[in-house]
């Protein structure tokens, strides 16, 4: 059985890298990312202007302000750091689909079976997917390193090289080990020194000792060490579980109270989100908003989508639209973004019959008009159960396929079209012998009906519903006005009240 | 392959065509194309049907208009094209749109609240590819601005290139210079008499083509439209037939002789 074949991904300086992806406006700054509060905030990493002037990992604040004073400083984000780390994985799960998530700005990707059969130099192929990979990574604004090997920890080595990529041919992972220092394994403290103590320098030293020996002095630990200095790794390859939800979020410098500067940070997060759904060849089909407010708070929400859609446009409009309809109550300290996804729907195009709307461009078209016209004002209407005319219920659009053939063409039935009034207008009625002789809406009504009566036919009964909360049981009139008009009114049973629902037109 | 069309239909073999005849097909489409809507006077005043990739402007403020909408959108729908519907006035009844032939489920309705939101919403379908737009601006007089022609010549570049047909109805003339053609519709009421019994019988309609790009002015035979659609009178009067049943294309019809004007 060939040996398996690991690809380490790993990105340097990680807490960085997170905090620069989500203000990438920081990236030509000295800037320090530091852990802790106050004087005790330690720096943990620091870009290169900073390093430059001598910031290294490990100097509280003040002494790296000492040496760069107009150092920037910006904590640790877990959430910037979180939406790395599942970019990162998103961009190797593109080129394999066994991907291990190790933390940290660290995955694994398992190659097996991504060598063509015919590929005469494994190790080129390898390189140039290393290359390829490396690539995605960076566009989605991950600088990273790779190394491969047919080991975990041999990988991940060779991925901590500064020239990358580094591949390790199948077997040769003790005589690649071999010169590097021994720290490069990561012993523990004690093993460190005990090891110094004794001159072992490198992973070679080490690994030519005998194995017996070394357990029995330096116990299990020491057995486990000797093992990576040979090229052995028993660690397993644990394949994550593909993505439920598309995260993307931010922890602010300084609590937001106004939706504008938000929307800002927001839009920056969509646009990393949209761009990793996209390379998923995924849309968005719910939108999940979770606001951290001060002091110690949460606001979720979630907007349901018509259809999948990357439009980044048309998702802001929408978190503008619902924090415009319920604000948050509370300065925003920090948010997350999620996007459950969702395959865009495909059309089938025909020879012969209409032209069909692409079923991506309806998705993002009735998310526009979703952002545009407010919750349900947009959809397939549909009848409602009832006989009270004017009713109505409304669906989500969801035309069905294009006939094959155009069916030809009926003549119109020539129907008089009722416009329906909503609400109904009430009117103030004048009656002779039951019937309506004069109109006259209420000053408060938007539709001005209003005059005395030229004809009127009626009236008919309607009872509906009588067994609900809200039965309905009217008189009807059809009214034409002598100043025009031909109305739709009817009395009220039970209050006695009088409206008009309809205009005929 | 010229034996290909011997064995297909007849109605599949009449549209194939040859890849020389394409480029004039095209050519030939786009000021030909038009969407009939099944109402024959209003076909004939503009040639045709609705044309595509332009905008046709419906105007009137005596009755009518809305019955024509609604015979536009089931032309469109019952033919598997998509149509979309933006109703400022939300006056739309759905049972009455099934009524008139609509398919609603190819029918996508927008009640957009204000005449700015209308018309962004109706540039956004138009670019989706909508087959049929129909913007009705409701029963309220529109604010003098949007008499100004800009907003209305972008809505009719946008339908251009997806080779929308536009109709925008309203009830005084706002398209101006972005109009393909403008049609006036007025209307009187018919009411007839059944014994004691009083009832609404129907709407004469007449249609006049005001103005058309490259024609002349003309109007249209009286067309007559029976209130049936009307679900409470259709439940109410099973036993009256409209006085379209009896005729093939309400073009034929005439009001009835009995019908009268009664005050």
């Amino acid at each position: 059985m060939a040996p398996p074949r690991l690809l380490a991904l790993a990105v340097p300086l990680f807490p960085l890298a997170a905090r620069l992806r989500a203000e990438p406006e920081l990236r030509d700054e000295a800037l320090a990312v530091t852990e802790g509060n106050g004087s005790a905030a330690r720096v943990v990493a620091a870009t290169r202007q900073a390093r430059a002037a001598g910031v290294k990992p490990g100097m509280t604040l003040p002494q790296a302000r000492a040496l760069v004073p107009r150092l920037l400083a910006r904590g640790r984000d877990p959430h910037a750091e979180h939406a790395a780390e599942e970019a990162l994985l998103d961009a190797a799960g593109r080129f394999s689909p066994r991907v291990e998530d190790a933390g940290d700005g660290l995955a694994f990707l398992d190659l097996a079976g991504l060598a063509p059969r015919s590929a005469s130099d494994l190790l080129a192929f390898e390189r140039d997917l290393a290359l390829d990979l490396l690539r995605a990574a960076e566009k989605d604004g991950l600088p990273a390193r790779a190394g491969i090997a047919s080991s975990k920890r041999a990988a991940r080595i060779a991925a901590s090289l500064p020239r990358s990529p580094v591949v390790v041919p199948p077997g040769e992972e003790a005589r690649f080990l071999a010169p590097l220092p021994v720290e490069r394994l990561a012993p523990e403290l004690g093993l460190a020194v005990a090891l110094s103590r004794w001159g072992v320098r490198t992973a070679g030293d080490l690994a030519r000792l005998p194995a017996a020996e070394v357990g029995t002095r330096l116990g299990d630990p020491g057995r486990r060490l000797h093992e990576a200095a040979r090229g052995l790794d028993p660690e397993p390859f644990v394949p994550r579980l593909p993505a439920l939800a598309f995260t993307e979020g931010a922890s602010l410098d300084w609590p937001v109270v106004a939706l504008e500067p938000f929307l800002a940070f927001a839009a920056a997060a969509l646009e990393r989100l949209v761009r990793r759904l996209a390379a998923e060849a995924l849309g968005c089909a719910r939108l999940e908003l979770s606001l951290h407010l001060e002091p110690e708070g949460c606001d979720v929400r979630s907007i349901d989508l018509p259809g999948p859609t990357r439009d980044t446009k048309t998702l802001l409009s929408l978190l503008r639209q619902s924090l415009d309809a319920r604000p948050a109550g509370a300065p925003v300290t920090g948010f997350v973004l999620s996007a459950h996804p969702d395959r865009p729907r495909r059309g089938q195009l025909t020879l012969f019959g209409p032209p069909e709307i692409s079923p991506d461009e309806l998705a993002g078209t009735l998310a526009r008009l979703l952002a545009l016209l407010g919750e349900g004002r947009a959809g397939s209407p549909r009848p409602a159960d009832g006989h009270v005319p004017g009713r109505f219920a409304l669906v989500p659009y969801a035309p069905p396929p294009a006939p094959l053939l155009t069916p030809p063409l009926r003549p119109a039935r020539g129907l008089l079209a009722v416009r329906a009034l909503r609400p109904a207008v009430e009117l103030e009625v004048l009656t002779h012998a039951d019937t309506p002789v004069s109109l006259n809406a209420l000053p408060a009504s938007p539709t001005p009906v209003r005059g005395r009566v030229r004809v009127a036919a009626g009236p008919w009964s309607l009872e509906d519903g009588w067994w609900s909360e809200a039965p309905a049981a009217r008189d009807y009139w059809d009214v034409e006005l002598e100043g025009g008009g031909l109305y739709r009114v009817f009395r009220d049973r039970p209050t006695g009240k009088w409206y008009a629902d309809g205009v005929y037109d | 392959m010229s034996a290909l069309p011997a064995a297909l239909p007849a109605s599949v073999a009449s549209r194939l065509l040859r890849a020389a005849d394409l480029p004039r097909r095209g050519a030939s489409l786009k000021p030909g194309d038009r969407l009939p809507t099944g109402v024959a006077p209003f076909d004939a005043l503009l040639g045709g049907g609705l044309p595509r990739g332009a905008l046709v402007e419906l105007s009137g403020r005596s009755g009518g208009r809305f019955a024509l909408v609604l015979a536009a959108l089931a032309a469109a729908t019952s033919r598997g094209e998509a149509a979309a519907l933006l109703d400022l006035g939300d006056h739309l009844d759905p049972a009455a749109a099934e009524e008139a032939g609509c398919d609603l489920a190819r029918l996508l309705w927008a009640r957009p609240l204000r005449f700015r939101d209308a018309l962004l919403a109706a540039e956004t379908v138009a670019a989706a590819g909508f087959r049929l737009v129909v913007l009705d601006a409701g029963l309220a007089l529109p604010s003098s601005r949007l008499r100004d022609a800009g907003p209305w010549l972008r809505l009719a570049r946008a339908a251009a290139p997806r080779g929308v047909a536009f109709l925008l109805s309203t009830p005084v003339p706002l398209a101006g210079l972005a109009a393909e053609a403008l049609v006036g519709v007025s209307a009187r009421a018919l009411f007839q008499q059944a014994g004691a019994a009083r009832f609404l019988a129907g709407a004469a309609t007449s249609l006049s083509l005001l103005k058309v790009r490259g024609g002349r002015p003309a109007e249209a035979p009286l067309l007559a439209l029976s209130p049936l659609a009307a679900p409470l009178a259709r439940r109410l009067l099973p036993d009256l037939r409209p006085p379209a049943a009896s005729a093939s294309s309400p073009a034929a019809l005439t009001p009835p002789r009995r019908a009268v004007a009664c005050a």
